[in-house]
């Protein structure tokens, strides 16, 4: 881990002037005929109206995605494309499993920080409904021929040939499962959850206080300007988040079975679904947002990424970035106001916290005598997360960015944290500023 | 018995499927690929100690760093795992009076007996292993880790744990037919923090063909300035010199050494050119040719560690003939090959490489024999060149620990090999049979010792013979 100490930028600061999301539906559901790329268009084209920019201010989009489709994946070029926001939008698109939205983020602001841009939008997008099939390689090197070339009768009869047994070439389901273990990831939070001594109990008492807050969020129309409403394909328009539950209840959630393991903890009640949607915001140079009159909300005081081992305890990144992203803030926990975590799992999130503090952990983990420290739960995910609101994983870090920076500027406080965890072992955190 | 039983897996498989008498040993668990951070990752390992053990905070980092969920059995053991055990997630469960829950068997035993101090205390060895052994899953492990009985002043110290080493070798005999081992590790006062290594070869499949195996941590040599070594890919950036490299023993080192990333110098014969050509090129290694049997290999070795790799810090001495012949039989020549070859060439290679090419921080490992150590008929010279080994190892170590350099020697007993093949097949089974583990090695298994006393953090150990034999029931 990096020990140098970052000062937060003297010179060009991006600053996040708006933010904006799609409901976050259920996968396979009302989103269904819109792919990533339609989501995407979707948030940004509300992001661009409600913020009435420019569109010739607008030099880059910058995406981020994890099910990327196949044919077209810089999606970031695509949402320009199809909005007609001019040739000029240059954009490009990133992947970081779960990360992949702040990725996005930091991406851009540090592209108007270096100078490069002053005008970017930045956010990500999923469609779990529309990941793609993928056919065996098998299939893929014995169609060859028949695809580039005349094909002769023998030739066909050499591909059935090969196709045989017709088990081995069946398209395969897509699951979030790590290419290096093959463990899938709810196995490796509820190994988490045993390892760490997570409680059911615990994790459940999470899950209720996520959907609590997202819905009373909602209900007081705090979190209802964050979200566009879209109009679909088939003529619907769907207005608000579709998992959220203000009605459940610990003992509701206690009675739902585990889902990764006989005698697990983990359950689908506190764990976060499969869900479509996309989010996105609009980053700006300080100067040119307050040229073009735009009130900056808030600006990065610093960042982090850190990898872990995904045989071990895959879903742990945070515990190591976010203690980073403080580190180069040059600020502690105590100081910040708003602490933000993805939700991926409530075990997980438990996880992390209990990393965060203990003593022991910092002194074998992180090189430090004390504990990086408690995380006040009252300063926790005060709308909810990802269990609540669900998690279109490329999405998510926009969400978050654009809730904490709100939140900044209207509550008056200073520092917010966030923390994702992403696939492969990989944490990803970020220190945001109320910019004054 | 026939050899097609005895060495056609089709038949052995079907023969234990019909439940008949054939001995099928154990299939021994061994490891894959190149070092892992975690060798006992999700092994359960229970750990006891007698009182005023000296061990647990280190046994505590140690076995969690490693991967493994512990089960203690004292108060003291309990405090010193909670740290770990949380940050590593892996919290130290305390065994219950009445002994593991019902159904859980452990991959590992692991005994501090470092507070023993009178014979009458051995009793706490019977206490621990006597509910528990029953409970070792196949290929488990046992380690015991007392002091140096010459490190006592009292003599009944020194009995007390000279005794560890009979109680594992005996344990080892007890355990081997199950594909088990059992050691002692002899720390030195001041050594503690040194353990870490032979504890992560001695718990892990890495070690599947050691038992028996009594191992001395000393505190002699000087420590790498650096601090602790990487565990994975713990050998990038080294030079290493593998005699004999063109297959057998010597192309499974190479093998390894190369996946821990070492640049490997493959060195043969210049007759087996092509053999050692093609081990190098699937390494990423280079080729060194010189025939150990003449005096003038040495200037071309140094001369060549030198000029193209500015130096060397592993040089395993794999290199290895045997000349077998009664000794009223014997031709002069035979005698003096196989002095040249297996000890000679190793005195004058290793003093001219100690001059200037060897770098602080060394490795320096000798291939010494079970059976050339213990006597064999036929084996004079090759006897004396290999109990010459020992001599040299535990000698010239001495010299060599205010440079950081470890020497060690490898005494393999049984190991698949072309040479061992050779021998007639009754006389072949035997010698696999006559072994705690009931079988014979196989070349990997002696790279992975070789490799483990290469490692960055193995500098406790030194001027010791480490057998990789099975537990040879004859030897040493």
């Amino acid at each position: 881990m990096s020990k140098q100490i970052v000062q937060p930028p003297k010179g060009r600061r991006a600053v996040v002037v708006a933010g904006l999301r799609t409901p976050f539906v259920k996968a396979f559901a009302e989103f269904l005929k819109m792919d990533t790329i339609a989501l995407g268009d979707a948030t940004v084209s509300a992001l661009v109206a409600q913020t009435q920019l420019d569109a010739r201010h607008i030099e880059a989009i910058v995406w981020g995605g994890v099910i990327l489709p196949g044919l077209a994946p810089n999606v970031a070029r695509e949402i320009a494309l199809d909005l007609r926001l001019g040739a000029h939008v240059e954009g490009h698109t990133v992947t970081r499993a779960c990360a992949s939205g702040l990725q996005a983020i930091t991406t851009a602001a540090a592209a108007i920080e270096r100078g490069e841009l002053d005008v970017a939008i930045a956010g990500g997008s999923d469609s779990t409904s529309n990941a793609e099939l993928k056919l065996p390689q098998k299939v893929v090197h014995a169609l060859a021929p028949l695809a580039f070339g005349k094909a002769t009768p023998k030739d066909y009869l050499g591909v059935l040939a090969q196709l045989m047994p017709l088990s081995e070439v069946l398209p395969k389901m897509p699951k979030i499962a790590e290419r290096t273990t093959g463990q899938v990831m709810g196995e490796s939070a509820e190994d988490m959850a045993n390892r760490n001594e997570i409680s059911r109990g615990a994790q459940d008492e999470f899950a209720a206080r996520s959907h609590h807050r997202a819905a009373a969020g909602i209900a007081s129309g705090r979190l209802r300007r964050e979200i566009a409403k879209v109009e679909t394909p088939d003529g619907k328009t769907v207005t608000a988040d579709t998992i959220v539950r203000a009605d459940t209840s610990v003992e509701r959630l206690a009675k739902l079975r585990p889902v990764f393991a006989k005698n697990g903890t983990l359950t689908a009640g506190n764990s976060s679904a499969l869900t479509d949607g996309a989010a996105a915001v609009v980053l700006m140079s300080e100067e040119r947002a307050r040229s073009l009159g735009y009130t900056p909300l808030a600006f990065f005081r610093s960042w982090a990424y850190a990898g872990v081992d995904p045989a071990d305890q895959l879903l742990m990144g945070p515990a190591l970035a976010m203690p980073a992203a403080l580190e180069r803030a040059g600020l502690s926990l105590g100081e910040m106001d708003l602490v933000d975590m993805h939700e991926a799992f409530a075990a997980q999130v438990l996880s992390v916290l209990k990393m965060l503090g203990s003593a022991a952990f910092a002194r074998a983990r992180l090189g430090r005598d004390a504990a990086v420290g408690e995380v006040d739960p009252a300063r926790l995910n005060i709308y909810g997360g990802s269990i609540a609101l669900g998690h279109p994983f490329g999405a998510t870090g926009a969400r978050m960015v654009t809730t904490m920076a709100n939140e900044l500027r209207e509550s008056d406080r200073r520092y917010a944290l966030l923390g994702i965890c992403a696939a492969g072992g990989l944490g990803a955190a970020a220190v945001l500023e109320r910019a004054d | 018995m026939s050899d097609f039983l005895l060495e056609n897996q089709a038949a052995r498989k079907l023969i234990q499927t019909l439940g008949l008498p054939l001995p099928v040993p154990t299939r021994l668990r061994r490891a894959k690929g190149p070092q892992d951070e975690r060798p006992l990752h999700d092994d359960d390992v229970v750990v006891g100690a007698a009182p005023g053990g000296a061990l647990a905070d280190v046994l505590a980092r140690t076995l969690t760093i490693a991967g493994a969920s512990a089960w203690v059995t004292t108060g003291e053991l309990s405090a010193a795992f909670a740290g770990p055990g949380e940050a590593f997630g892996r919290p130290a469960h305390r065994l219950p009076e009445d002994g593991l829950p019902d159904g859980v068997r452990v991959r590992a035993l692991v005994f501090d007996a470092t507070g023993l101090g009178d014979p009458s205390e051995l009793r706490a060895l019977y206490d621990f292993f006597h509910p528990l052994v029953k409970r070792l899953l196949g290929c488990g492990r046992v380690v015991v880790i007392g002091r140096p009985p010459s490190s006592f002043e009292s003599a009944a110290a020194a009995a007390t744990h000279a005794g560890l080493e009979g109680f594992v070798r005996s344990l080892a005999k007890e355990l081997g037919k199950r594909g088990s081992t059992a050691h002692v590790l002899f720390v030195e006062h001041g050594a503690e923090d040194r353990i870490e290594a032979p504890l992560r070869f001695l718990l892990s499949a890495r070690s599947a063909f050691v038992s028996g195996q009594p191992v001395h941590v000393g505190k002699d040599v000087r420590a790498p300035e650096d601090g602790h070594g990487p565990w994975v890919r713990g050998l990038a950036g080294k030079i290493a010199l593998v005699t004999g490299a063109a297959r057998g023993i010597g192309e499974a080192t190479a093998e390894l050494l190369a996946a821990e990333g070492a640049h490997v110098v493959c060195l043969d014969r210049p007759a087996d050119d092509a053999l050692v050509s093609q081990v190098a090129r699937r390494i990423g290694g280079s080729v060194l040719l010189a025939d150990l049997g003449v005096p003038e290999a040495t200037a071309t070795i140094v001369e060549g560690l030198r000029s193209r790799h500015g130096g060397v810090d592993i040089v395993v001495h794999n290199a290895g003939i045997t000349r077998d012949k009664t000794l009223a039989k014997m031709k002069p020549e035979a005698w003096d090959q196989a002095i040249e070859v297996n000890l000679a060439s190793v005195v004058r290679i290793t003093a001219a490489l100690l001059e200037g090419t060897l770098q602080d921080g060394g490795r320096v490992v000798c291939l010494s024999s079970v059976a050339g150590i213990a006597g064999n008929m036929g084996q004079t010279n090759y006897g004396a060149s290999k109990a010459g080994i020992v001599g040299y190892v535990r000698r010239l170590a001495k010299h060599t620990t205010s440079r950081g350099i470890t020497v060690n020697a490898i005494a393999p007993g049984f190991i698949e090999t072309r040479l061992t093949a050779a021998i007639p097949v009754v006389i072949r089974e035997a010698g696999r049979r006559l072994s705690n583990l009931g079988q014979g090695g196989l070349p990997g298994d002696v790279g992975e010792a070789i490799s483990f006393l290469a490692g960055p953090n193995a500098h406790g150990i030194t001027g010791q013979v480490l057998r990789v034999c099975g537990g040879a029931l004859i030897g040493a």
